[in-house]
């Protein structure tokens, strides 16, 4: 059965021209597919390409070869303020530093986005605002600014502001990078949580791999070239082990210790949910 | 309707956010509205004061004023020309019209001897139409002038003669010779300057034709009219044809405009300063507009970020463009209303009334002013924000993201 998929890559290349007029290729022939509902990570080293990729699919960027199609609209044939409109409805972003706004309160923050829609949401967009606050367990700091948030909080507040409109598409980009392992475990599950009870698409990248467990499907990104990998499938795949051995100083990085030997093997061998809750064990 | 809302509502909210920016970066435009309004106002009440004091001489916009004379040098007979002015003037059924004599004498006499002052007669209408102000006391009515014991006004420096005596309490003046009698005093003109001396006493025309026997040959007479000033030019023309037919061609007839109104140059040297001063708060507003530019082009740099964010959840470039310019208009518009209301205090103020004092119609605060203060303070915070607004919307969303 083919189902239009949310959103869709084909071809997409994108490349940008230096000051001496060489040409930098940062991604190169990405295909990809996201259904309404997935849950897909990304993972690779900085500079891969991650974010250039989140963009284009979030619609910010536009490819230099290839489509992306959203709902089975050709994006390059839409106008700038159509495009904007169809991004502010449909897709929501986290970042890694949150990019909340200075000085303003987390009410406010996640009023914003509710702030480009019209009608109905737009005029109820206070009490919508505060009800996503206390779904993300900030109903008591809703009058706080970023300031004086920690960061944990602070991301709670970008997931709130990521989510309000009901978007179909999140793009989460390195959402725990800011944040210690403990936190950023229980951001992502949360993050998790409020979007499949909004039956929405999430798309984390990160070099994580704690984080991209928690995904159904895995994405390398390695060279501006993006390569499937399961994660959850014995380690017996050349591709998968590669992928590790790369990924494995980062993610050592990330926990800020040593990986042990077992835990390959360990992950390997358990399904994908206890996969998540070992993570966190592991991480804390 | 939303994205009007929406962008009013986040001007405001990013306004409130950088209140001490936007405070200081407003002090400049409120005070050039307030001096531009101000200005305007003061103008306003300079033009009044200026148009009241030509007034008492020239009588108020549009002052027809009537004289005659024998071109043949045998004296005049006033009788009988007072009678066809009236008799012609009935046609036309002027509501303000007043005879004036103003060099005749009267002896009166005083605690200390029988001295001669001079004498107006005039109609109860001539202080109306040359707002002559009182210092105490009130001015003639219609039916004074059949009173056994005809009311005056005097002077001021005339009522020190007699030490200031309280009006209404039985004050009247002795007046000796042809006029001879008691007349009661009831009002008493103001000294129209420091150190004005002049004895005078002014009465009513009738009151004192109604005792001489014959009006002296060498005492003019002179007619005024205060019509609407829309009319003037019609009715002016055809009163003074009117008045020489019938008239043999030794009487020459003089009708002509007294008041100020009828002289372009006080209307031009009031515009003149309205210019001047208005000049000058536009090269302040213009100022404080530039200071704007600069401030919001400073804190655009730093907002580029947010702007991004934005862009990432729908804002369009419309949308970014009209929030940041609407940014700017709301500002300067709030520091418009301020400076308007600084304008109404200046205006109010003590000292501003001491400048204009004597003014009887202190005319009411000037909407033209506001309205060209608030549309001044728009205007330039519409040109203020509309280089940071470009600037806003010319931003890369993906570079203003990146970190």
């Amino acid at each position: 059965m083919e189902l239009v998929s949310l959103v869709r890559l084909e071809g997409v290349a994108k490349h940008v021209i230096l000051p001496d007029d060489s040409r930098l290729d940062i991604l190169r022939d990405i295909e990809l597919a996201i259904a309404a509902g997935d849950h897909v990570a990304i993972v690779g080293r900085s500079g891969s390409g991650k974010s250039t990729l989140l963009n284009l699919m979030g619609m910010l960027d536009r490819p230099s070869e290839g489509a992306v199609w959203f709902r089975g609209e050709p994006v390059r044939k839409m106008r700038r303020g159509k495009l904007d409109k169809l991004r502010g409805r449909n897709v929501g972003f986290v970042f890694q530093q949150f990019n909340l706004l200075a000085g303003r309160t987390a009410l406010e923050n996640v009023e914003m986005p509710l702030g480009y829609a019209s009608g109905r949401s737009f005029w109820n967009r206070r009490r919508t605002a505060t009800a996503m606050l206390e779904r993300v367990g900030l109903g008591h700091r809703i009058d706080s600014t970023p300031e004086q948030l920690s960061g944990g909080e602070q991301q709670r507040v970008a997931i709130a502001r990521a989510l309000v409109r009901r978007p179909a598409l999140i793009l989460a980009d390195e959402p725990t990078g800011a944040l210690d392992v403990e936190t950023g475990g229980s951001v992502m599950a949360l993050l998790d949580e409020i979007a499949s009870e909004a039956d929405a698409a999430l798309v984390t990248i990160t070099h994580d791999l704690h984080v991209a467990a928690r995904a159904r499907r895995h994405y390398r990104l390695e060279a501006g070239v993006l390569t499937p990998f399961d994660l959850s499938a014995p380690a017996a795949g050349a591709a998968a082990a590669a992928a590790y051995d790369r990924i494995a100083p980062e993610l050592a990085e990330s926990v800020g210790g040593p990986l042990s030997d077992e835990q390959p093997q360990a992950e390997a061998s358990t399904s994908e949910d206890e996969l998540a809750a070992d993570a966190v064990e592991v991480a804390s | 309707m939303t994205g009007l809302v929406g962008a009013l509502g986040e001007a405001w909210s990013e306004l409130r956010h950088h209140k001490l920016r936007v405070l200081l970066s407003l002090i400049g435009i409120a005070v050039s509205v307030g001096a531009l309004t101000a200005v305007v106002a003061l103008s306003e009440y300079q033009q009044q004061q200026m148009a009241e004091q030509s007034d008492v001489s020239g009588g108020r916009p549009a002052t027809v004023s009537i004289s005659a004379g024998r071109t043949d040098g045998s004296p005049m007979d006033w009788q009988a020309f007072d009678a066809h002015v009236a008799q012609v003037s009935e046609r036309y059924s002027f509501t303000y019209q007043t005879r004036l004599v103003n060099n005749a004498t009267v002896d009166i006499q005083t605690p200390e001897q029988v001295r001669s002052v001079g004498a107006w007669l005039v109609d109860p209408a001539y202080p109306i139409i040359h707002r002559t102000p009182l210092l105490e006391g009130r001015w003639f009515q219609d039916a004074d002038a059949e009173l056994l014991a005809p009311p005056v006004v005097i002077t001021e420096a005339l009522w020190d003669v007699y030490g200031r005596p309280a009006l209404g309490g039985g004050f009247a003046l002795q007046l000796q010779g042809d006029a001879g009698g008691s007349y009661t005093v009831i009002g008493v003109t103001p000294k129209q300057y420091d150190g004005d001396n002049e004895k005078r006493v002014v009465m009513l025309f009738d009151s004192y034709r109604s005792r001489v026997e014959q009006l002296s040959a060498d005492t003019p007479v002179m007619w005024e009219v205060w019509m609407p000033e829309a009319e003037v030019a019609d009715i002016g023309p055809l009163l003074a044809a009117d008045l020489r037919a019938s008239l043999d061609k030794s009487v020459d007839v003089t009708v002509s405009r007294t008041d100020w109104a009828s002289r372009p140059e006080m209307q031009n040297s009031s515009a003149m300063f309205e210019m001047i001063t208005g000049a000058i708060a536009g090269l302040v507003l213009l100022l404080g507009g530039l200071g704007l530019v600069n401030i919001q082009l400073v804190a655009m740099r730093q907002r580029i970020r947010e702007i991004g964010v934005r862009r990432s959840f729908g804002a369009t470039g419309g949308r970014i463009f009209t929030s940041v310019l609407l940014e700017s208009v709301v500002a300067t518009a709030v520091a418009g209303v301020i400076g308007i209301a600084l304008a109404v205090a200046i205006l109010r103020a003590p000292f501003v009334l001491t400048m204009f004092q004597g003014m009887q119609d202190i005319p009411p605060f000037p909407m033209r002013a506001a309205v060209t203060g608030l549309i001044a303070a728009v205007a330039i915070g519409a040109l203020a924000g509309f280089i940071p607004a470009l600037m806003a919307v010319r931003s890369n969303v993906i570079d203003a993201l990146r970190f």
